[in-house]
Formats: structure tokens, sequence, C-alpha cells
């Protein structure tokens, strides 16, 4: 788990899909990452659903800081608005650079498919070597309804107009993955 | 509307409009040159045909329990609230979801991209019900907007030209856009289509997989609207093919692994949506969604009972079979399938969208090969288009003048061989050298697009005893397989056989009651017939006994091996024979490597000239021989030049170029001009087929590029024991 071949992996197959790959120490590095970008990006918001308890209030300060509003619930009204949606994988599959997101609540999959720039966070000790290696855990989920489970490798892409590749035709334009060192702030 | 023509004429005259299409041709071309190598590099790794015959083999599994597995999905489904229906045909399918649409007070409809949905004209048929229906993907949006059908199954707008879409975008939204930007066209679909997403109270998708044991979806998408139309509206459809279900998440990662990969050259789509039950939804009074699951039949129960066809089912709609079709690449998807594309295209049409609409596209195969090449499913499609073909002959009754020749000709081989040789004798006037002069009467102009060969003036078997020297202390004992070509048109590449063969105390016979392989039989879907010559066949040659039973031409050797055993699988006996004859039959190029060990010591030293190869459909992908004949082209001393698809078939196709001539002669230009371009003195290739096809057009052309088989330009260049000895 999280062995050093994986995550090295990881990070090469998702940076070949256009993924922006960054290895961050924790939670609080990570949110200090998604300010910047928000900022740098002229985006107004953070769509934050998952976040909870102490990782909240945090994210909440750094946000207040900078202007910037936190968007925590009903982001349904929020379409077309949301600048970076701010979420965490539940696993990594290195062999094709893909996040696993269980995204049942429908704020999550907002989050994740309807900013501008979505970030992922994801623990370095979640990244398994091919989807072989989670077969059980998947499973399980899918067998625990309701269940809305998401592979993610990279950025929403097309290339039906002459085949030429164009990002960001119905998702986020970018996506981005901070690999957590640790999991707490 | 789509509009597949039902007759030869018809059909002849959209081909003929096809190939005049400059963007088409360069478009797929350019298309056709990037895929191998993308698709190569996704499977780096990988050992594709354990892959594919893996999922063969789980498919025809799930295939052969598919009620049962329906039965699993639909309780596990049901359990986890969503709703699951069961259509037996397109219009009951149909209905059910305009239903589910009036129940819950829709209006606004989004669908995802689905195969299943353009099997059925389900947008046609909501149209009409009055909903309004926007499709999400931008290939299949575009085509919407456009009024078609997909010309591609995973890019079904690749028909058209960026200035095209331009023009539509422009014509629907009254915005002027520049067609060289297409990431603005995209911007403008993402704008367009966001707004439908958030309006919309339905949504409908298709389904890559139905995993019976959590009665969950799996969605495989790029763009990732197949994720918003789940998400955003209130209720969800999914339309899906039976055959799309499976019986665990194992099975449905294993057909992930080679979907992407095979469709695109990615490891992974960006998107794999993966869904069970009913999810939140806001927009929904109880916050919950209504999902509601229908199950598409339209024949697929039946046809899971088919011992054959089948195998068809096994199709995870990847669309290489296209890619890498020679005449998808001509003509583009449009001309080639109805509502699917390409040479699972032609066979589903027969099934999902009739007889008259299949009756004139499943002609159109060149047997090439290319499609069961990458089919990550295993599926045998040409096999399958013939008996498609077959059926078709069979129940409109009306077999073409060109079949019963065939069947009353090649069943009775004195017959066969009396008007071959009396054709040579006829044809005097009429040749002038290794030619004739004029096309025979069954030929048009349009089929004077190479030369065509006399007919030897003695065949093969008529100077064998004379040319066969006996050979006192053989060390292999070999039936010669000469197929027609050989013996009846270029008799002089079976002596230059016999001379190789002298030279390394090689016995060789010559069955004398062997006859035409029976392939052209096949190919016109006469099994019956094919069936009967190869029984004469093997009846003229034993197996047993013989050490190999080789031949020279690609084609034959590739029907002897594939088709007799299919041919006789039912008759005990003959099945046996078939199967030693399968292990016994070998090529030239193979026989020489493999068998006689020839190395560069066997040929006369000196630079031989710059040669390309042209390798025979029926060798690299029909029996798989691929380093052979350029290890051998090296060893004799050629120095081999390598060109651009030199794999692709030269348009041969046997009796294809009679009914397809401009097919066949588009394909021979585009191979002539590349071996042309590549500044080599002589062509080479192991298949008197593609001799005929080559050589006639270089010689019409003009051109000064010799054509050879790769026995002729051996045997020049092999020394023989007497030339070893005075050089030493
Ligand atoms: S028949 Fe095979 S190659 Fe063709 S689309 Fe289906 S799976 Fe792909
Ligand atoms: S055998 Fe060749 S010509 Fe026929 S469908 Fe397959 S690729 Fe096309």
């Amino acid at each position: 788990m999280g062995q050093p071949e994986n995550v090295a992996k990881f990070i090469e197959r998702a940076r070949s899909v256009q993924t922006t790959v960054t290895v961050v120490s924790g939670l609080a590095a990570a949110f200090d990452y998604a300010v910047d970008l928000t900022l740098k990006q002229g985006g107004k918001n953070i769509a934050a659903p998952a976040i909870r308890g102490e990782n909240l209030v945090l994210l909440e300060s750094i946000c207040q800081k900078n202007n910037l509003m936190l968007l925590t619930r009903n982001l349904r009204e929020q379409i077309g608005m949301i600048g970076t949606g701010l979420t965490m994988a539940d696993w990594g599959i290195a062999q094709t650079g893909t996040l696993v997101v269980n995204c049942e609540s429908e704020d999550l999959r907002i989050a994740t498919m309807l900013s501008e720039t979505h970030i992922a966070m994801l623990p370095k000790y979640r990244i398994e070597a091919d989807t072989a290696a989670l077969e059980v855990e998947l499973a399980a989920m899918m067998k625990t309804a309701p269940c809305y489970l998401a592979f993610i490798s990279g950025a929403s892409r097309t290339a039906d107009i002459e085949r030429v590749m164009t990002i960001g035709v119905h998702g986020p334009q970018e996506l981005h993955v901070l690999i957590l060192e640790e999991d707490g702030l | 509307m789509i509009k597949t023509p039902h007759n030869l004429k018809e059909y002849k005259k959209d081909l003929k409009r096809a190939l005049g299409n400059s963007f088409l041709s360069a478009t797929l071309d350019s298309f056709a040159s990037a895929y191998p190598a993308s698709r190569a590099n996704a499977f780096a790794g990988i050992d594709f045909d354990a892959l594919a015959s893996e999922i063969a083999r789980a498919k025809d599994e799930s295939i052969s329990k598919i009620e049962e597995l329906l039965e699993e999905f639909t309780a596990r489904a049901q359990e986890a609230g969503a709703v699951v229906h069961l259509a037996r045909t397109a219009f009951e399918a149909n209905s059910i979801i305009a239903a589910i649409a009036e129940e819950n007070g829709v209006k606004r409809i989004v669908k995802g991209k689905s195969m299943t949905a353009e099997e059925t004209f389900l947008n046609d048929f909501l149209e009409r019900a009055g909903y309004e229906v926007t499709e999400t993907d931008l290939g299949e949006w575009i085509i919407q907007l456009r009024g078609e059908g997909p010309s591609h199954m995973v890019m079904p707008a690749i028909h058209l030209s960026r200035r095209e879409v331009a023009e539509l975008f422009n014509k629907v939204t009254g915005e002027s856009l520049d067609p060289d930007d297409i990431t603005g066209m995209v911007k403008l679909a993402r704008r367009e289509l966001r707004r439908k997403f958030v309006e919309a109270d339905m949504g409908i998708s298709g389904a890559n997989f139905a995993i019976a044991e959590s009665g969950t979806i799996g969605l495989v998408t790029n763009e990732g609207n197949g994720r918003l139309v789940t998400t955003l509206p209130r209720v969800h459809v999914a339309l899906v093919g039976v055959d799309k279900l499976v019986p665990d998440l194992k099975s449905a990662l294993r057909i992930l692994t080679a979907l992407p990969r095979n469709a695109t050259g990615q490891l992974i789509s960006t998107y794999v949506t993966w869904i069970t039950g009913p999810t939140e939804c806001k927009s929904s009074p109880d916050s919950r969604k209504r999902m509601h699951i229908v199950f598409l039949d339209n024949g697929r129960l039946a046809l899971a009972k088919d011992p054959v066809l089948s195998s068809a089912l096994r199709c995870i709609r990847c669309g290489a079979c296209a890619n890498v079709c020679p005449i998808y690449k001509l003509v583009g998807g449009h001309n080639y399938g109805h509502v699917y594309i390409g040479a699972i295209g032609l066979i589903l049409t027969y099934f999902y969208h009739g007889r008259r609409n299949a009756r004139t596209i499943v002609k159109n195969c060149l047997n090439c090969q290319a499609c069961k090449s990458v089919c990550p499913a295993a599926i045998d499609l040409p096999h399958l288009i013939k008996e498609v073909h077959r059926t078709v002959l069979k129940v409109e009754g009306k077999r073409p003048p060109k079949n019963v020749l065939l069947k009353n000709v090649l069943q009775n081989r004195r017959l066969f061989h009396f008007l071959l040789r009396r054709a040579s004798f006829a044809q005097k006037p009429f040749s002038e050298g290794e030619y004739l002069r004029h096309l025979p009467f069954l030929f048009s102009e349009e089929h004077n697009f190479r030369r065509l060969p006399a007919i030897a003036r003695v065949p093969l078997r008529d100077m064998w005893e004379r040319i066969n020297p006996r050979v006192k202390n053989p060390r292999f004992r070999v039936a010669f397989f000469g197929g027609c070509l050989v013996d009846f048109v270029y008799p002089e590449q079976g002596r230059a056989l016999l001379k190789i063969c002298a030279d390394h105390d090689v016995q060789v016979d010559y069955p004398m009651d062997q006859t035409c392989c029976g392939l052209p039989a096949q190919m016109t879907g006469e099994k019956e017939t094919a069936r009967d010559i190869a029984v004469q066949n093997i009846t003229a040659m034993d197996p047993a006994e013989y050490d190999y039973i080789l031949t020279m031409c690609a084609s034959c050797g590739s029907h002897l091996k594939e088709n007799y055993v299919k041919l006789l699988s039912a008759e005990p006996a003959l099945a046996v024979k078939a199967s030693q004859l399968k292990d016994k039959v070998i090529d030239f190029s193979s026989f020489m490597i493999k068998v006689l060990k020839i190395s560069p010591g066997d040929f006369f030293a000196g630079a031989g000239c710059k040669a390309a190869y042209h390798s025979p459909c029926h060798l690299c992908r029909g029996q798989r021989v691929t380093k052979e004949p350029r290890e051998l082209l090296s060893a004799a001393g050629l120095e081999y030049v390598a060109t651009k698809d030199e794999d692709v078939c030269c348009g041969f196709g046997g009796s294809f170029s009679i009914d397809f001539p401009e097919i066949s002669a588009e394909l021979l230009k585009r191979k002539l001009d590349r071996v042309e371009a590549a500044g080599v003195e002589m062509l080479v290739t192991d298949c008197p087929g593609c001799v005929l096809q080559l050589r006639g057009g270089m010689e019409k052309r003009g051109g000064r590029i010799k054509v050879k088989h790769i026995a002729e330009i051996v045997a020049e260049r092999m020394r023989n024991d007497d030339d070893k000895k005075n050089q030493g």
C-alpha cells in the first residue's frame, strides 16, 4: 500500500493525461494550494462539500482571509458559478493514474464535475497498483446501494471535431491531484 | 433518417460519391495511420491475444446464461430501488421510455451516448411524442443537429470537417465561428449543453456494463456528459442491450482493460461511472432520483442460442473493426453499416435492422481479416459476415448467376479443369504474351484497372510428371497444394518450388484429384459447395500420408487451415482429417525458414536488388506468418525496404473485385503508389492472388517495378549443389 513505485507510477500516468500532480505534506498545505490556485484563476469560491470538523474550520478561516466564499451544500443552486471543487478521493490507481471517488452525495458529484477546476486530495497510502488490487473493496461498495462510484482519469476531453483532442468539454477544465503525505492537518 | 441502399446499383452510386470525397478519404486515412501505433502503445505489456480469448470465453459464458444474469440483475437492482424493464422489441423499449417520461411529467430530456438508443431510433420516437431531446455527447449532438446517424460507433462525427461543424453551429446559434478555432467550438457546445443539463427533467444513458451480482450499471465516457446525464435530471433511464450483462465486477474490469485501449488508444477513458440504485437528487421532491433500467432484447435472446452467430453478442462496441477495415477507410461509416458501423455493423444490421438493409452492404467485405485481428472479443468477423451473407441469399432464394456458376463448376473438378483448359485454348487470339488483350465478356470497363493474366498454355498438373524429379532419400514427403492460380495461371511459381525442393532432398507429390480450395464458394456464401470441395480435397490428399502439405497461395493455405475444420466440424471422421490437415498445412516461407532452415549460405553472394514486400492478408493474419518471409528475403540477399501499410489488403479479395472493382482499384492504387515512392526495383509477395492483382496493376500503369512471388526470387538466387561445389 502506498508503495513508492505505485506512487511514482500514479504520478507519471496521471500527468500523461494532463492531470497536475503535486505532493504536499498534509491537509493544511492542500488548503493553501487550493486557495492560491483559485485566486490565481480568478475564481470566487471553493466548493468543499465533504470536508468536516476541524478541517472545515481551518479551510473556512483560510477562505475568509482571502475573500473566497466557501460552499458546502446545495451546490445545485451554484451550477455555472463554482470556481474550484475541493474533494477527497477514496483511492488512487497507479496503473492508469485514476482517482476513485465514491460520490453518492449530489453535492460531491457537482463539486467534482461542475467546477471549473477540480482539486482532489489523495492520501498517499491510498494509492494501489491497479483495479485488481481494489476489486474486493469496489465490489463491496457497489453492493451497498445506493452507490455512485466514479473513476476519474484526467480532465474532461473530446476529440469529436476532426479528432483534435480538446480539454474541458463538459466537466472541469483542469484536474489537480494533491498527494497527501499525511491525511491529517 | 438513415438510408442504406437495398440494391447494388444504388450502393455503387453511394460508394462512388464517397470515393470522390477527398476530405473523408484524407481524414480516415490519417486516422487509420495513427491508430495502430496508439493502440500498440496502449497495450504495451499486455498480452492482447490472451486477453481477447479470456474476454471471449467469459462473454460466451455470460451469453449462454443471459436469462439467469438478467434475473439476478433485476433482483439486485430492484432491491436497490431501481425499476427494471425488459423490452422485447425496439418499439417496446421506446414505448416504455416514453411512458416513464409521461408518468414523471417530463418535458425535456438529455441523452448520453448510446448505440442502443441509436438502434431503436429512440430520439425520433420521443420527439414525435412531443419531448425535447438533446444529445450531449459532442459528436452525437453534431449529428443530431444535422439529422444524421453516426458514422463511427466511438467517433460519430468523424466524417465531418471543422468547417462543416462551424457552419452548423453558426446556423443553430447564430454565432459566427472560426472553423480553425476548435476550442472555441467546443466551448460553445459546453455552454449550450450546460443549459440543457440544468433544465432537463430526465436523463437517458446507455451502459457499457450491467453487473448482475450488484445490479450496477457501468458507463465509460471521455467527455463526462454521462455523469451529468445521470446526476442532474430527476429521472434517469438507462437503455441497455441484454448482451451487456456480466456476472461480476471482475468481468467488467476485464472488458474495461480492453475497451479504451482498443477504441481510442487510451489506458482508460476519463470517466468510468458505476451506479447502483437511485442516488441522491435534490431536484426530486423526496431528494431521491427515479431510476429505470430498460433492457433491450430485440432479437438478442434468440441470437444467443445460435451456435455460431451468438459470438456477435460478445461485441463490446470498441469500434476497432471499423478503424482497421480498408473498405471503411475508403468509403466511411455511412456506407459501411446501417446504425452499427464496421465489420460488426455488417452483421448486426441483419439482426437488428433487417435483411433489406443488410443484403447489399454485407457483400462488401474483402475477407482480409484485419477486423478479426484487432477484435478484443476475438469475434471471427469475416466468417460471421459470410454466414449472414449466406443466410440472406438463402432466405431470399435468389442466387446471383455468379453463385450458380460457381456451384455447378467448382463441385465438379473434371468439368472445372476442362473449362480452364478450354479457356486457355479459346483465349489464344486474345492474349498478348502473359496477359489478356481484352477483358473477358463478364467484365466491364470499370474492371479495367489491372491487366488480367492469360491462362497458362500447359497447367502445372499436366507438366508435373515431366518436371518433378524423383528424390532418392527424401528428408520429407510433402504434398503440394497448388490452388487454381498456381496450377492454371502461374505454373512457373510451382516450378520454382520444385527446383528448390529437389536441391534440398524433398520429395513433392501433386495429388491429382485436388481441386480449387473452395474459398471462392465460401466467399460468395455457398457454404454447401465449399463443404463438398473440402471433402474432395481431403480425400485427394490424406494428411496422414505426408509430413507437410505445402501451399504457395496464402488464401488457399488459410482456408485449408481455418475453414475446413469449421466446414466439417459436424462430421466426425472428416473433422479428424480436417484437423490433421490444419496441423500439416504450411506456407512457402515458413517451410523454407523453419523446416529447410535456409540461410544466407544457400544463396549466391552479391547484393540483390531493393525489394518491397506485400504481406498477404491470409498469410500475415490468416496464418500469422510475418517474420519468415522477411527473413527469407534478407537471406536471399535482397535489400528489404519496409513500406507503409504493407499488411493492408491489395484489394484482390478473390471475386470481390468483380462486384466492387472501384474499391479494389483504389486499394491497389494506394498500394502501388507507396511501393513506387519507396524507390525499389521489385515487389515481392507470397500469394499468387496478390501477384495477379499487383502485377496486373503495375503493368496497367506502365510501372517498371517487377512483381514476383517470393518462391521465384528465392529459386533464382539459390545456389544448387553444383554451384556450391564450384564456388566452394
Ligand atoms: S466486433 Fe470486436 S472490434 Fe468490432 S466493435 Fe465489437 S468488440 Fe470492437
Ligand atoms: S475482413 Fe477486411 S474488408 Fe471485411 S470487414 Fe473485416 S476488415 Fe473489412
